[in-house]
């Protein structure tokens, strides 16, 4: 028997007892993606790899951190400087950080833009959108683990901000922070949640975002339903299998990525303070403030929308309506699906109203993390309150504006567009 | 929506130049880039570092081992001329001095100094060097335009009034490449792995886009 038939006799007892080739070919080697997608359907597939990537080296890096308030800051330049190669995993997960961020922002955008919530893929949607709230977490608690002065402060005034909900709110802080101040057991316990349970749930909500789009299949930039026309086989015209069309510019797309990647990691692996801010290489303490607590990039839209609202209401705090505001701010892309009304998908299709407003939405985005990042002034407040009105009129005027709106014609065939 | 990126682009533009906060205290930072490839400079600013700054600030995250071995000191030589308190040459360098002690006599505790140049920035370190001028409100008679009110004396005092300002401002620049170096000593070691890494990465990317190129054409 040769080893070709070997092999194949023992694909076949395997497949009796599981459906392997059924999955790789369903998932995998024959999925069928539009033949129309363009540069904006790459991320999904180098988020999947920075996620790959953040488990390995979080992996090697927990086999010398020490999670305790003592140690961790220490540990860390032990990784950095004693560790073989522990400068390199370090700024990889440092980096790999940021990228994750980046990546998930042009991915959620891309769904944005060619309407990929719509119907029937409202699941999907969902799914990202908890992956986000996932992985801001784990952006949080990550950010504490080296216990550097940053990490300390940063930690000390997220949880604070549950303290401004009314009745339960300093209970709950505490109850958070293990402790009446962030202490070392805020940090072990964050440890915990960071290297245990939120990845956990997050390659389970993974799975489940990657198992429904493959049920549905994927959306495509003129929003055409590619399932009305189908081949002999029932597998849509205008799409092409997975292998080896969509993995070979994967690729190389994972290369340009890589190029971008390494050259931070190599030769700007603090990102000018982006990605590793320089106030963290103090160890914490509890004692001395640093001149401006700020947090990483890729929350400084939401804080400048904490910092916005800064009057009481209601008989509310401004600190717990500025935290609201924040929370409703990450929320509200949830129910992004039953908001917009447009017939249409794609923005290519929408009115301009929707594309104006999609425009709004990018730049107040942009703004606001650049607010967040400065210290405050009074024209930066105002500012901050006229971007934050704007990032959400995009969400809570779309149900007016996606109906009142001229939409083109959704063409039937990608040929045809 | 390019409308709306340059105007976006404007808005950023313009808000950036209003921050005006000096970056060393009191002042503009002294214009320095450091240079972690020379090793002489290296070696001559550990050893002014070991006999000026060590004994009150410590290098508590680095080994002496790694130092001498990143330095090209050997070892024999620097166990011998470098290191003061027995400790061994696998140790990480900590000082005598103790904390409660430190602040009896300065009224501070000196920091710890390994990250410092990561912390503040090399032109930071070289700028407070160099910027010391007497002032007879402070106890040590000194003061500093980068750290104002600092508890620290100038301890290169005696060595800034015997050499020429040139030959000052060599000596605070090897002190400054050396904490520069002890701050990332990866950082060379890192740099020419990341030529390697990205001249594979490019022709790994050149090939892939070759592949994907070929399976392109079948889909016309």
């Amino acid at each position: 028997m040769t080893t070709e038939t070997k092999a194949k006799r023992f694909l076949g007892w395997v497949d009796f007892r599981f459906p392997l080739t059924e999955v790789f070919e369903r998932h995998l080697s024959k999925y069928p993606a539009p033949t129309n997608l363009n540069i904006w359907y790459l991320f999904g597939f180098l988020l999947i790899v920075v996620l790959a990537m953040q488990i390995v080296t979080g992996l090697w890096l927990m086999m010398n951190y020490t999670n305790s308030a003592e140690e961790a800051f220490s540990s860390v330049e032990y990784i950095m400087r004693d560790v073989e190669y522990g400068w390199l995993i370090r700024y990889m997960h440092a980096a790999g950080a940021s990228a994750f961020f980046a990546l998930i922002y042009l991915h959620m955008f891309r769904g944005m833009m060619y309407g990929s919530y719509q119907k029937p893929r409202e699941l999907i949607w969902l799914g990202g959108w908890f992956t986000y709230l996932i992985l801001m977490a784990e952006g949080f608690t990550g950010y504490v683990l080296p216990w550097g002065q940053m990490s300390f402060w940063a930690a000390q005034v997220i949880i604070s901000l549950f303290s401004s909900i009314p009745v339960v709110g300093e209970d709950l802080a505490t109850w958070i922070r293990g402790d009446y101040l962030v202490s070392g057991i805020t940090l072990s316990r964050l440890f915990a949640f960071h290297v245990v349970l939120l990845p956990i749930l997050l390659i389970a909500i993974v799975f489940f975002h990657i198992l429904a789009l493959h049920e549905i299949g994927s959306n495509n930039p003129d929003g055409i339903d590619v399932k009305k026309h189908l081949d002999e086989d029932g597998v849509p015209l205008d799409t092409k299998p997975f292998f080896p069309y969509d993995i070979s510019h994967d690729i190389f797309a994972l290369g340009v990525f890589l190029i971008i990647f390494c050259s931070v990691v190599f030769f700007f692996p603090t990102g000018g303070g982006y990605i590793i801010e320089y106030v963290n290489y103090e160890p914490a303490n509890p004692l001395s403030t640093p001149a401006h607590i700020v947090p990483s990039w890729y929350y400084t839209p939401f804080y400048a929308m904490l910092r916005a609202v800064d009057f009481p209401l209601f008989g509310l705090t401004a600190k717990f309506l500025g935290f609201a505001t924040m929370m409703a701010a990450v929320a509200i892309f949830a129910v992004l699906p039953w908001l917009d009304r447009s017939p249409v998908k794609s923005i290519k299709y929408k009115g301009i109203l929707s594309k104006t407003f999609l425009g709004i939405f990018v730049v107040s985005f942009f703004a606001l993390c650049y607010l967040g990042m400065v210290p405050p002034t009074e024209t930066k407040a105002l500012l901050s309150k006229i971007f934050t009105i704007g990032y959400f009129s995009y969400f809570l005027l779309m149900p007016i504006y996606t109906r009142i709106e001229k939409c083109k014609p959704v063409p039937e065939r990608v040929a045809d567009v | 929506m390019r409308l709306l990126a340059l105007l976006t682009f404007l808005f950023f533009c313009g808000l950036s130049n209003t921050a005006g906060e000096y970056k060393c205290g009191s002042i503009e930072c002294y214009e320095f880039s450091a240079d972690t490839k020379n090793k002489e400079s290296l070696q001559r600013g550990l050893s002014a570092y070991m006999n000026y700054c060590y004994g009150c600030h410590s290098l508590k995250y680095s080994r002496y081992k790694r130092v001498a071995e990143d330095l090209a000191i050997p070892l024999d030589l620097y166990e011998k001329n470098l290191i003061f308190d027995g400790s061994k040459i696998g140790d990480l360098m900590h000082i005598s001095l103790k904390e409660s002690k430190a602040i009896e006599l300065l009224g501070a505790k000196p920091p710890d100094l390994t990250l410092e140049a990561r912390l503040r920035s090399p032109e930071w370190i070289y700028t407070y060097l160099d910027t010391f001028y007497e002032d007879s409100s402070r106890p040590y008679g000194v003061n500093n335009k980068v750290y104002v009110n600092v508890s620290m004396p100038h301890v290169l005092e005696d060595i800034q009034s015997e050499l020429s300002e040139e030959e000052y401002d060599r000596y605070i620049a090897d002190i400054t490449n050396f904490l520069t170096y002890v701050s990332d000593p990866s950082a060379e070691t890192r740099k020419q792995l990341g030529i390697y890494v990205i001249l594979f990465l490019l022709i790994f990317t050149a090939f892939a886009y070759l592949v994907y190129r070929e399976f392109k054409k079948d889909l016309k």
